[in-house]
């Protein structure tokens, strides 16, 4: 409908909103706002279903690609050594003002007295569904039909950024040299494309942090350490729909 | 409207109660007394960065707080000389595993295991610069 259209409708008025509309509309306003209780934010209305922990793992239909490469990461095993983080800023030329991955530390309380450092390696997520690549004016980003790695074209890219506003995972950066966003491709071109099965963090990492394979190959590391029944595993952010390839579980 | 106010009132004096009884019992009953280094090791931490980056070894939680002596350690699984242990090839966490270092109590009996809690010794390269009080950056990052 038009502008112009529009103005010449009649103003239905509040009076006239059927009830289901209003249900919904102060249902939105109570989740959003919620009500600050206590010293802690509840919320009047759950702001999504309960889900179950498995929920996040794809199905076997659900491997769209071939090989369908994904990152399993042991969390609790970081010690945040960053040797992967070296490992791939040699790689990949990655300027010092950027990152295509990065570990994120914070303080848990373990007792009253007690702190401990917690640790997470981040990297992009090479979504199913990536909004990085769903806003790209130009067609720059893009997922890979074969691996469904989300790669770059740097010639294609205009530097506007909006990949970067929409990366739900902070995991784009603008890099200088060549004017281009630049990001992880899970080392396809300087590793993978070269006969290398690792990334290049994965294969600096001491610790068995990182893994790295196809998972929709059963046989491999990462379907295996995924489908274990007794052990945690999960995305981040999975309320954002992107359905990342990049899992998180613990030892 | 003049029940709500004396509710309010009450709720208040709980919160005040809980914050003085918070700060009174938080306080280890040790804090005045100076820390004697001749009986309870350095004060500042150890801090090894070989073979990975970085680990934190505290005296005073070790000796004044779990109760160990000087002798527990020195110098049969650890040589008092700064550096020392660092230096050797087999200061891994494959030889920890097999009891030597920090695997002599770290062994899941005597203290929590060497394959557990990673982080809870480990405190990487950010928890070197926040200690060392480095704000170099990362190379590339």
């Amino acid at each position: 409908m038009k502008i112009k259209d529009l103005n010449k409708l009649d103003n239905e008025g509040a009076d006239s909103l059927p009830s289901e509309e209003r249900r919904r509309f102060l249902r939105f306003g109570l989740t959003v706002s919620g009500v600050f209780l206590g010293g802690s934010l509840l919320s009047l209305t759950s702001t999504r279903d309960a889900q179950g922990l498995t929920i996040n793992l794809p199905e076997e239909a659900e491997y769209p690609y071939k090989p369908h490469y994904s990152m399993v990461i042991i969390q609790n095993r970081c010690v945040d050594c960053e040797r992967c983080m070296d490992a791939c800023t040699k790689t990949n030329n990655v300027p010092g003002y950027g990152f295509r991955t990065k570990i994120l530390e914070q303080m848990q309380t373990i007792s009253p007295t007690r702190k401990e450092q917690v640790f997470m390696p981040v990297l992009c997520n090479h979504c199913n569904r990536p909004p990085c690549v769903r806003v790209c004016p130009t067609s720059a980003t893009y997922k890979d039909k074969t691996n469904g790695i989300v790669m770059m074209d740097y010639k294609k890219c205009i530097g506007c950024k909006t990949c970067m506003a929409a990366c739900p995972y902070n995991a784009r950066y603008f890099k200088e040299d060549n004017r281009a966003i630049d990001k992880c491709n899970f080392c396809f071109d300087t590793r993978l494309s070269r006969g290398e099965t690792l990334t290049a963090c994965a294969n600096a990492c001491p610790a068995g942090v990182r893994n790295f394979g196809d998972i929709s190959d059963p046989e491999s590391n990462v379907y295996q350490l995924l489908h274990r029944p007794d052990k945690v595993s999960w995305v981040l952010r999975p309320e954002v729909g992107a359905l990342p390839n990049v899992f998180y579980t613990v030892d | 409207m003049n029940g709500r106010h004396i509710l309010f009132g009450k709720l208040l004096g709980l919160m005040v109660l809980a914050g003085i009884l918070m700060v009174g019992l938080s306080r280890p009953s040790f804090a005045d007394e100076p820390y004697d280094e001749e009986t309870y090791g350095p004060e500042s931490p150890i801090i090894w960065t070989n073979p990975v980056k970085a680990v934190v070894f505290k005296h005073k939680r070790h000796t004044l707080e779990a109760g160990l002596e000087c002798d527990s350690c020195h110098d049969e699984i650890f040589q008092m000389e700064a550096g020392a242990s660092e230096e050797k090839e087999d200061f891994t966490m494959a030889s920890i595993y097999e009891g030597n270092y920090c695997g002599g109590c770290h062994d899941g009996e005597t203290a929590f295991a060497a394959n557990s809690r990673c982080t809870a010794c480990h405190i990487g390269v950010q928890g070197y610069n926040k200690l060392t009080g480095n704000t170099e950056t990362h190379g590339g990052h």
